[in-house]
């Protein structure tokens, strides 16, 4: 068939199509999604971790990162008051507020009101992996009592309203969200109404928040066989992945899982005395979960200090030295810290520079500077 | 020359379909429906016959030292069910390999889905872990299999089985961890464990035969029980000793050999039941 003619074709079909429309009462053209589609990079894990009520579109991406940068979320519009996720969550960082941070000293975060976050952050990258529940304790998951606090976009509701982050109510944030020009119509986009809805807020910010994938350091070169590593990385990498060595994959991954995560749980051997009541061991009530956390994603340390749950290591030398002397012997220590017997991996100086040379090549800059994921030049009424 | 041929085979076919058709005037054969039926394998866990209980340092070796199981995850591949008169049928569903961990009751139970010949089988036949062929890095790309994973650099592959432990024996203060991590072992050139001298690797993957009368009946359900003895792991022909290996065993071919010969033992079929 010539263009022209498959052209006129195309034009006959729209018009019976418009006209089929016509006849049945509704004006309107059906509402349409168009996919988001990830590109599972290589080794990945091939499931995701979609919910099937929430699937991706690039509609929903679009309103998801207008969402997350916008301060009006908090539901108030005074300058003072304006709070997104994006004031904790800063993309230069990995999505930390960063120990650099000109508001939150330390990098440690803290509300609208002032009060502290009751833990330091987690890198908000790849999290379409994670398996095992949200947050340090992984209470944000299918085991949670609550039906309401068991995915990742129930952290979107939960934020509006902790006295530690944005301290609102939702029915103030809607209210606001609706009012503002421009929403109704990236809801409507996304949705199929322009009716804002909190649920619908927290499914276009958890699309936004699963869009935020960080595959691309020298190290994944380094697997594709691009680009060789340094002596010095290289003997850093035999040690993390090496029982003798430094034994940091059994938790962390490695080259059989390169999210450098398990997403799992354990007691690293920090201390001797726990009194955290958001600990693992707060969630499953199991004694070996005692002083237990997620073990975090080793991509883009670089971006992502202080280190711990608590914040307590300002630098990966600080982390380096403490495996390698400071473990600490708890009866939950995880059983995979068997370098307890000697307090550490008992690393040289130099094989500890080279497990934090090889540490760093787990640094994707693009990422940290993608514009899909930077604030958007324009909020919706600024269009 | 072409035509020839050609001509040739036409006749051939007819003069086969020729005998064919008498065949079928003769005799009306039966049809004979295979039968078939389905298998359930059960892996249960026991310390001296009785369930294992993890987190609890309430096990003793023969060595007289104390330990507690905290994780026990495993592969089991190449499983085959052989029959008295020395045939055997290879299970291929999901390449053969199944993962267990033992905490996860879903894992231990494997419903087959491959249909099975009914009959009565005599014996069944596991890997214990993965054998060579199947033993390829990045094969399982998703968790739980994923972590499982054994460096490349250790030989690659995965852990057959990675049993996390915590002992003790008469003097020591505290439990002190222990992994029981079993899989592909190295040689190295010199006497340190490190990865530059490695000259080569060993399979350390063995094959389990158990006697079981098995009957597999038709349009109906079976199971086989299958129960690893955790403690022959340590009291087997080669008594486990702890202090030997601070350093664990991934590392340690002696160490793994020990223990693989004592796991050959750990093994035993409890219940085989029909329907
Ligand atoms: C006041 C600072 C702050 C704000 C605002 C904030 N967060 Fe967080 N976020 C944190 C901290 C701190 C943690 C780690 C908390 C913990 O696990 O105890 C966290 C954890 C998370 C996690 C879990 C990451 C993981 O790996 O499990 C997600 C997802 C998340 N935040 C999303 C959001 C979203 C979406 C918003 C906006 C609705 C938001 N956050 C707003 C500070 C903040
Ligand atoms: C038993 C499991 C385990 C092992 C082995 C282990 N880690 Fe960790 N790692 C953890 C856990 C759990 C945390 C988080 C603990 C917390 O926040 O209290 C952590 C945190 C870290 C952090 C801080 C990350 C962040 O964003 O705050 C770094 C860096 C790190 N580990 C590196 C290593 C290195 C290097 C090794 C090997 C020498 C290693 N780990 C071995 C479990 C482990």
């Amino acid at each position: 068939m010539s263009m022209k003619k498959s052209w006129i074709l195309y034009f006959i079909i729209l018009t019976v199509f418009i006209g089929s429309c016509k006849k049945s009462g509704e004006n309107t053209i059906p509402w349409t999604t168009i996919p988001y589609l990830i590109t599972i990079p290589p080794h990945f894990p091939q499931k995701l971790n979609i919910p099937s009520d929430n699937p991706m579109t690039v509609e929903g991406v679009t309103l998801g990162r207008y969402l997350f940068y916008d301060g009006r979320l908090s539901g108030r519009t005074d300058p003072d008051s304006l709070m997104s996720c994006a004031n904790c969550h800063v993309q230069a960082n990995s999505f930390v507020c960063g120990i650099n941070n000109p508001k939150y000293t330390n990098g440690h975060p803290f509300g609208i009101t002032g009060i502290p976050t009751p833990h330091f952050m987690l890198p908000m990258i790849n999290l379409i992996w994670t398996d095992h529940g949200y947050l340090w304790n992984g209470s944000i998951s299918d085991e949670n009592p609550a039906v309401q606090s068991r995915k990742l976009e129930d952290l979107v509701w939960m934020g509006i309203v902790a006295p530690h982050e944005m301290h609102g109510d939702t029915g103030r944030t809607k209210a606001l969200i609706q009012s503002i020009k421009g929403y109704p119509e990236l809801y409507k986009n996304a949705f199929g109404s322009d009716f804002v809805t909190i649920k619908n807020t927290g499914k276009a910010i958890a699309q936004f928040v699963r869009s935020l994938i960080s595959a691309n350091s020298k190290f994944d070169r380094f697997l594709q066989g691009e680009v060789q590593l340094t002596a010095s990385e290289r003997t850093g990498f035999v040690l993390f992945m090496t029982e003798q060595g430094g034994d940091c994959f059994h938790c962390h991954g490695g080259d059989g899982n390169p999210l450098f995560t398990t997403n799992l749980f354990y007691n690293n051997g920090k201390d001797s005395l726990f009194d955290d009541l958001r600990d693992r061991y707060h969630f499953t009530m199991s004694s070996s979960d005692i002083g237990a956390y997620k073990a975090p994603t080793l991509r883009n340390l670089v971006f992502t200090a202080p280190y711990m749950h608590d914040g307590r290591f300002k630098t990966l030398d600080e982390v380096i030295d403490f495996y390698s002397s400071g473990l600490v012997w708890s009866p939950s220590i995880s059983p995979l810290m068997h370098h307890i017997a000697t307090h550490g991996i008992q690393l040289l100086p130099q094989e500890k520079a080279d497990l934090k040379a090889f540490l760093l090549t787990l640094t994707d800059s693009s990422f940290v500077a993608n514009p899909a994921f930077a604030r958007p030049s324009r909020m919706p009424d600024e269009n | 020359m072409k035509n020839r041929i050609s001509t040739f085979s036409l006749m051939s076919q007819l003069f086969f379909a020729l005998i064919l058709s008498s065949c079928h005037k003769d005799y009306s054969p039966e049809i004979v429906v295979l039968k078939k039926g389905n298998l359930q394998v059960n892996m249960v866990h026991q310390v001296d016959g009785k369930a294992l209980i993890f987190d609890s340092l309430t096990y003793t070796t023969s060595l007289g030292q104390h330990y507690m199981v905290n994780d026990l995850q495993y592969f089991l591949s190449d499983i085959s069910l052989h029959e008295l008169d020395g045939s055997w049928l290879e299970i291929t569903d999901s390449a053969g390999i199944h993962y267990v961990d033992a905490e996860t009751a879903s894992s231990c139970q494997w419903l087959i889905s491959q249909q099975i010949p009914a009959g009565t089988y005599d014996s069944i036949g596991f890997v214990f872990g993965l054998d060579k062929e199947a033993n390829r890095s990045n094969r399982f790309p998703d968790p739980p299999e994923r972590d499982m994973f054994w460096p490349d650099i250790l030989g690659g592959g995965y852990h057959y089985m990675k049993m996390n432990m915590k002992w003790k024996k008469v003097g020591m203060p505290e439990t002190m961890p222990f992994m029981f991590h079993i899989g592909i072992g190295q040689i190295y050139s010199g006497n340190t464990a490190n990865p530059d001298s490695i000259i080569g690797f060993i399979q350390n993957y063995f094959s389990v035969k158990l006697p079981a009368v098995l009957r597999i009946d038709n349009n109906k359900s079976s199971s086989v029980e299958i129960a690893m003895n955790v403690d022959r792991w340590f009291d087997g022909q080669n008594a486990f000793d702890f202090s030997l290996y601070p350093m664990g065993i991934m590392q340690n071919q002696l160490g793994m050999y020990r223990a693989c010969r004592n796991g050959m033992q750990a093994f035993s079929v409890q219940n085989a039941i029909p329907n």
